[in-house]
C-alpha cells in the first residue's frame, strides 16, 4: 500500500527536487509525479514536505517560480533552477556519491 | 532580495500560495477521475492525501525569510505596546541601564583615547624609548634616559633592531624681532625626526636630509600653538626669515594642532656637530640627547634592549669613568607606556569599577524583568499552550529586554556625552599627550553598542529562559501570585539582590580605600609648611654680564631686595629645587673617612633666609648666615636624615663633606670640603611619598651653574603676588625669564593631588551610583515580595499576629538579604582590593576602618529600603487583603 512505501531519507528531498527542476521548468504537482514515476513508485512525496521544501528552496535563492500556461491552459507556478541551485545540485550530487559509496563499502565489509 | 519585495505584497504572496495548492489539488482530482475513480472518491481521496492545508500553508511561511522578519517585527511591536502599558517599569529600566551603559561608555572612550589612540604618529606602538638604569643606586632613581653624541651615534650605527632612530635636545632659542628679545623652547631634531612620526605639516615641507648639515641653509619649523600666539596664525610668515640666536632662518613648514611632537615651541634640525648654531655645552660630551626609536617589524622590547644593552656596555669599557655607573642595564619601554605611564593602571581601575557598575544595572534590570514576567506567567503560559514553542517564548523576552536595552543605548550615549565633558575637565593633562583628543567617536559608540547586546542578554536571557522553563500547568491553574511560581522566582531574584549588594559593596570598599589614600596624602606632615608660599623659577639670560658666580650673586641680591620690599612678603630666598619635589643628588666623600662606604646626598643651594622661609627648625649648630652667603664660604648646613645616616651618634658639626659632582661640572668648585655648621629638621625632600633623603644646604654663592627658584613666604595667597614678582625681576633685568611660577600649594595639586583626585572623584562618582541602584534594588524587591504577600500577611494578622511582628519580619527579611550581600562583598573585596595597592598610599588595601564603615553605611542604606515596604506590610487590612484575592 501507499503507506507503505519508503520515507525520504531527510535532506534528500531538496536534491530530488532540484535534480527533477534541472530538467526544466516545472510545476510543483508534476515534481511529485516525477519522483514517484522515476523511482518507480517508491518514493512518495507527500504535500507536506514538498511545498514548504520548495518554498525554502526559493527562500535560499535555490529556485525561481514564474506563473506560465500549462498545456491545458491553467495557470500554474513553474520552478526552475537558478544559477546558485545548479552549483548547490552538483555539490549535493557529489556528496550524495560520496556517502553511497561510504554506505556501500560498510555494508559489504559487514558481510 | 525576493523576500523584502514579498514583505510588502502579503497578500498576493498568501493569494498565489493559495492558487499554487489549489491546482495541485485539482490536479491529482483530475488524475484519479482519469484512472477512472468517481468524481467524488477522487475528490474525498485527493483532500485525504493532502492533509491539513492550513498545515501546510504554514510551513510554507515558515520557509520564508519574511515571515522570520515578520515575526521578529511583531515581537518589537509585542514589546513596545508591552513597555508602554507599563511605563513606569520601562523609565526605571531605561534609566538605569542607561546609567550603566553611559558610565561604561565614558571610560571606554577615555581608555580608547589615551591607551589605544592617543597620538597621531606614525606606527607608534613599534616606538620605543630606553634608559640606562644604574644597578647600584637604591630605588629607581638612578641612571639616565638622555645620551652623549658619540653614543647616540654608537648606537646607530651598530644597533641590529631598529628600523630608525631620532635624536633631540632641547635648548632655549632667543627670538629679537627688533622689538625685543623673547625666549622659545627649541627642539633641535635630527632631520629624520618628522618623517619618523609621519604627521604632514599644515603648510610648507619637513626637514630634508639636508638640513642641518654644516653649510645647507638654516632653517626652522614652527609649532602650530606658537604660531597661533605669536602670529595669530599667519599663513604668509612661512618662508620669511627670522633671527634666532642671531642668526637668520627660514621658516620651512608649520605642525598642525595635533601634534606636539618633542614638545617645542620651534624645531631646528641639527646632525648632532657639537658648536653648530652656537649649541654649546659647559662640558665635552654631556649626556643631552634623548632618543627615540622605531623597533623592527617583529623586534621585541627585550630583544632590542640586550642588543642595545650589549653597544653601550662596549662604549663604558672603552672610556670608563662618571658617565657610566658601575653596574647598569638598558632598559626599553613603548613610547606610549613612557608618556601614559602608570595613569594606564588608574584608568584600568576605574574601567573595573564602571564594569562593576554595569553588572549591577542588568541585576537590577534583571530583577525587574523577573518581576514583570512573574506578574505575567499566565499569559505567556497561554501563548505557550496555544502553540507558541519554546524558542518563540524567549525571543519574545529577549526582543523586549533588546527594545529597552536600545533605548537605554541612545540615552546612555547623551549621559556618556555630558559625562566625557565632566570628566575631561577633572583628568589630570600631565601623563596624557597632549595631542590626546577624548571623546566620543565611532569606535567608541560602536562599543556602546555593543554593551547594550550584552546587556541584553546579560539581563535578559535568565529571566526568559527562567519563565520558558517554567511548568505552564501550574501557571494555568495557580492564582500567579504568593504560591508555587511566586517562591520560585523569589529565590532567583533574592540572589540578584544579594549579588547587587556584593557588586556594589567592592565598589564602595574601592571608592572608600581610595578616598582614605587621598585624604592621607593631603594631609601628610611636609615638615615643611606649603601654605602661603610662592615659587618663580628664573633664568638670568645667557650673556656676559651674568658669566661669573659673583655677577649672578649681585642679580639674584637685588632681585630678593626687591621681592622682599613688596607688601604682604614675609621672607624671600634663592634655591635650587623646588620642595618637596627633589633635586639634584651627588655621590659624597667625608673627610678622614673610609670611601668604602657608599654615600649619596642632595644638594641645595641656597640664601641665608632658605631655613626661615620653609620654617625649618633648627637642631644643632647655626644656619647660612649673610656673610656665609656674600663670601661664598664653603660651609654646609645638613638635614637630619644627613646626620643620621653618615654620622650616627658621632657630632656632625666641624666635619668636612665634598660632593663628587662639583669635580664634574665646570663651574663649581672642585675638590672643595664643605664644613658642616648646623643640623635642621627633615623634610620631604624627594616627593611626597618618599621618607626625607639626606640633604646638604650650600650657599647658592658658590657656583654660577644653573637657574634658579625664588622662594617667598606671603602673608596673603600667593597668587596674587606673582604678577609683581615679576614686575622686580623685570624691573632688575627685562631680559631674564621666568619659566615657571605659582604657589607651592598648587604645585602639589598639580604633582601630587590630581592624579589620586581623578580617581577618587571618578570611582567615588560609580560607587554613589551603584549605591542608589542598589538601593532601587532592595526596595523594588521588597515591596515586590510585600505586594507578593498581601494575602499571607492579611491571614497572619487575622489570626492575631501584630503589626510589629509583620514590620519585623520584613525588616528581618530585608536584612538577611543585605547582610549575605554584605559578607560576600566584604570576602570578595578582600582578594580584589590588592589590585588597588598602586592606586593607594599609607592606606592598606584591606584596611579596617575603611571596611567597617563600608559595612555600616550599606546596612543603614538596606535597612532604609526595606523600611518602606515593611512599613506597607505592616499597615495591610486583614478584611481588605482577604477580599482582595
Amino acid at each position: 500500500m501507499e503507506q507503505e512505501k519508503t520515507e525520504l531519507l531527510k535532506g534528500t528531498l531538496d536534491m530530488l527536487i532540484l535534480k527533477v527542476v534541472a530538467f526544466g521548468p516545472i510545476h510543483g504537482y508534476a515534481i511529485s509525479q516525477r519522483i514517484q514515476q522515476i523511482s518507480r513508485d517508491f518514493f512518495q512525496v507527500p504535500e507536506g514536505s514538498l511545498y514548504p521544501g520548495l518554498y525554502r528552496l526559493e527562500d535560499r535563492g535555490w529556485l525561481q517560480a514564474k506563473w506560465e500556461d500549462t498545456e491545458t491552459g491553467r495557470e500554474a507556478k513553474f520552478y526552475s533552477l537558478t544559477r546558485a541551485g545548479r552549483k548547490r545540485l552538483s555539490t549535493e550530487m557529489v556528496n550524495w556519491e560520496r556517502l553511497s559509496e561510504a554506505v556501500a563499502l560498510i555494508l559489504r565489509a559487514a558481510e | 532580495m525576493g523576500w523584502l519585495r514579498r514583505l510588502f505584497h502579503k497578500r498576493l504572496v498568501e493569494k498565489r500560495m493559495d492558487a499554487e495548492l489549489r491546482f495541485h489539488l485539482e490536479q491529482r482530482v483530475r488524475d484519479y477521475v482519469a484512472s477512472g475513480m468517481n468524481r467524488e472518491e477522487a475528490l474525498r481521496r485527493a483532500n485525504l492525501a493532502f492533509g491539513g492545508l492550513e498545515q501546510i500553508k504554514q510551513d510554507c511561511r515558515e520557509a520564508r525569510t519574511e515571515n522570520r522578519v515578520e515575526d521578529f517585527l511583531r515581537d518589537f511591536q509585542y514589546a513596545m505596546r508591552g513597555l508602554a502599558k507599563d511605563r513606569r517599569f520601562a523609565l526605571i529600566a531605561v534609566f538605569t541601564l542607561a546609567l550603566g551603559i553611559g558610565a561604561t561608555t565614558v571610560m571606554f572612550s577615555v581608555i580608547y583615547n589615551v591607551v589605544f589612540d592617543p597620538v597621531p604618529y606614525r606606527d607608534f606602538q613599534r616606538s620605543i624609548v630606553f634608559e640606562m638604569r644604574d644597578l647600584t643606586s637604591t630605588g629607581d632613581k638612578g641612571g639616565r634616559d638622555h645620551y652623549t653624541i658619540p653614543e647616540f651615534l654608537a648606537i646607530r650605527e651598530q644597533n641590529h633592531v631598529l628600523e630608525d632612530i631620532v635624536g633631540n635636545y632641547q635648548l632655549d632659542v632667543l627670538y629679537a624681532d627688533g622689538k625685543g628679545t623673547r625666549r622659545f623652547l627649541g627642539g633641535y631634531a635630527t632631520a629624520n625626526g618628522f618623517d619618523f612620526l609621519g604627521v604632514p605639516p599644515i603648510l610648507g615641507r619637513f626637514f630634508s636630509p639636508d638640513d642641518g648639515r654644516p653649510g645647507s641653509p638654516l632653517v626652522f619649523m614652527m609649532n602650530y600653538r606658537l604660531w597661533q600666539r605669536e602670529f595669530n596664525g599667519d599663513p604668509k610668515i612661512l618662508g620669511e626669515t627670522f633671527f634666532l640666536n642671531g642668526k637668520p632662518r627660514t621658516l620651512v613648514g608649520i605642525m598642525p594642532q595635533r601634534f606636539n611632537g618633542y614638545g617645542s615651541d620651534l624645531w631646528l634640525p641639527t646632525d648632532l656637530s657639537l658648536g653648530a648654531d652656537g649649541t654649546s655645552f659647559p662640558v665635552k660630551d654631556p649626556p643631552v640627547i634623548w632618543a627615540l626609536a622605531r623597533l623592527k617589524k617583529g623586534v621585541s622590547l627585550q630583544a632590542a634592549a640586550s642588543d642595545l644593552d650589549a653597544i653601550m656596555h662596549r662604549l663604558a669599557q672603552a672610556n670608563p669613568g662618571e658617565l657610566y655607573p658601575q653596574q647598569f642595564k638598558l632598559v626599553t619601554r613603548t613610547l606610549l607606556d613612557f608618556v601614559v605611564g602608570d595613569f594606564k593602571n588608574t584608568l584600568y581601575v576605574l574601567l573595573a569599577a564602571v564594569f562593576l557598575l554595569l553588572l549591577i544595572a542588568c541585576s537590577n534590570v534583571g530583577n525587574l524583568l523577573l518581576a514583570r514576567a512573574t506578574v505575567r506567567e499566565r499569559e505567556i503560559a497561554v501563548r505557550a499552550s496555544i502553540g507558541a514553542s519554546r524558542g518563540r517564548l524567549i525571543r519574545q523576552l529577549l526582543v523586549e529586554s533588546f527594545v529597552l536595552a536600545a533605548v537605554a543605548c541612545v540615552a546612555g550615549c547623551l549621559f556618556a556625552y555630558v559625562g566625557l565633558k565632566g570628566l575631561v575637565a577633572i583628568i589630570p593633562r600631565g601623563p596624557i599627550p597632549e595631542e590626546t583628543v577624548i571623546g566620543l567617536n565611532s569606535v567608541v559608540l560602536l562599543f556602546a553598542l555593543a554593551i547594550a547586546v550584552l546587556t541584553t542578554l546579560i539581563c535578559g536571557l535568565a529571566p526568559a529562559l527562567h519563565v520558558a522553563r517554567g511548568n505552564l500547568q501550574l501557571s494555568m491553574t495557580g492564582s500567579g501570585k504568593g504560591t508555587g511560581g511566586g517562591l520560585r522566582h523569589g529565590r532567583l531574584r533574592s540572589g540578584l539582590v544579594i549579588a547587587e549588594v556584593a557588586l556594589s559593596i567592592m565598589l564602595l570598599t574601592g571608592a572608600g580605600l581610595m578616598m582614605r589614600s587621598f585624604f592621607t596624602l593631603t594631609h601628610l606632615d611636609l615638615g615643611f609648611n606649603p601654605e602661603h608660599m610662592l615659587y618663580a623659577q628664573v633664568a638670568p639670560a645667557a650673556d656676559e654680564r651674568y658669566d661669573t658666580p659673583v655677577k649672578k650673586k649681585l642679580f639674584f641680591e637685588q632681585v630678593l631686595g626687591r621681592v622682599k620690599a613688596l607688601p604682604s612678603v614675609l621672607t624671600a630666598t634663592v634655591s635650587l629645587d623646588l620642595p618637596p619635589l627633589g633635586g639634584a643628588g651627588s655621590e659624597i666623600t667625608v673627610l678622614d673617612k673610609p670611601q668604602s662606604q657608599h654615600r649619596e646626598s642632595m644638594v641645595d643651594l641656597c640664601g641665608e633666609a632658605y631655613f626661615q622661609t620653609l620654617s625649618l627648625r633648627l637642631l644643632r649648630g647655626g644656619v647660612l648666615s649673610e656673610t656665609d652667603i656674600d663670601s661664598a664660604r664653603h660651609v654646609a648646613v645638613v638635614n637630619q636624615a644627613f646626620a643620621r645616616a653618615y654620622f650616627g651618634s658621632e657630632n656632625p658639626l666641624g666635619q668636612k663633606i665634598k660632593f663628587n659632582i662639583f669635580d664634574e661640572l665646570p663651574e663649581t668648585p672642585h675638590n672643595a670640603y664643605f664644613q658642616i655648621i648646623g643640623v635642621v629638621t627633615d623634610f620631604r625632600n624627594r616627593g611626597l611619598l618618599e621618607p626625607p633623603s639626606p640633604e646638604a644646604f650650600l650657599p647658592y654663592t658658590i657656583t654660577g651653574f644653573g637657574d634658579r627658584v625664588i622662594l617667598a613666604r606671603t602673608a596673603v595667597d600667593p597668587k596674587s603676588l606673582l604678577a609683581s614678582v615679576q614686575r622686580e625681576i623685570w624691573a632688575v633685568d627685562s631680559n631674564a625669564a621666568v619659566t615657571r611660577s605659582g604657589s607651592i600649594k598648587d604645585l602639589l595639586a598639580e604633582e601630587a593631588y590630581v592624579r589620586p583626585q581623578f580617581g577618587l572623584i571618578a570611582i567615588g562618582v560609580f560607587a554613589g551610583i551603584g549605591l542608589a541602584l542598589v538601593l532601587i534594588g532592595i526596595f523594588s524587591v521588597m515591596a515586590y515580595n510585600v505586594a507578593l504577600q498581601t494575602h499571607e500577611i492579611g491571614v497572619r494578622m487575622a489570626l492575631g499576629a501584630q503589626r510589629g511582628n509583620v514590620l519585623k519580619m520584613v525588616l528581618w527579611r530585608g536584612l538577611r538579604l543585605i547582610s549575605m550581600g554584605i559578607l560576600m562583598g566584604v570576602l570578595t573585596s578582600l582578594g580584589l582590593t590588592r589590585f588597588l595597592a598602586s592606586q593607594l598610599s599609607g592606606v592598606s588595601p584591606t584596611d579596617p576602618l575603611t571596611f567597617c564603615a563600608v559595612t555600616t553605611v550599606f546596612l543603614a542604606v538596606g535597612l532604609l529600603a526595606s523600611l518602606l515596604p515593611a512599613r506597607r506590610a505592616a499597615g495591610i487590612n486583614p478584611l481588605v487583603a482577604l477580599r482582595y484575592e
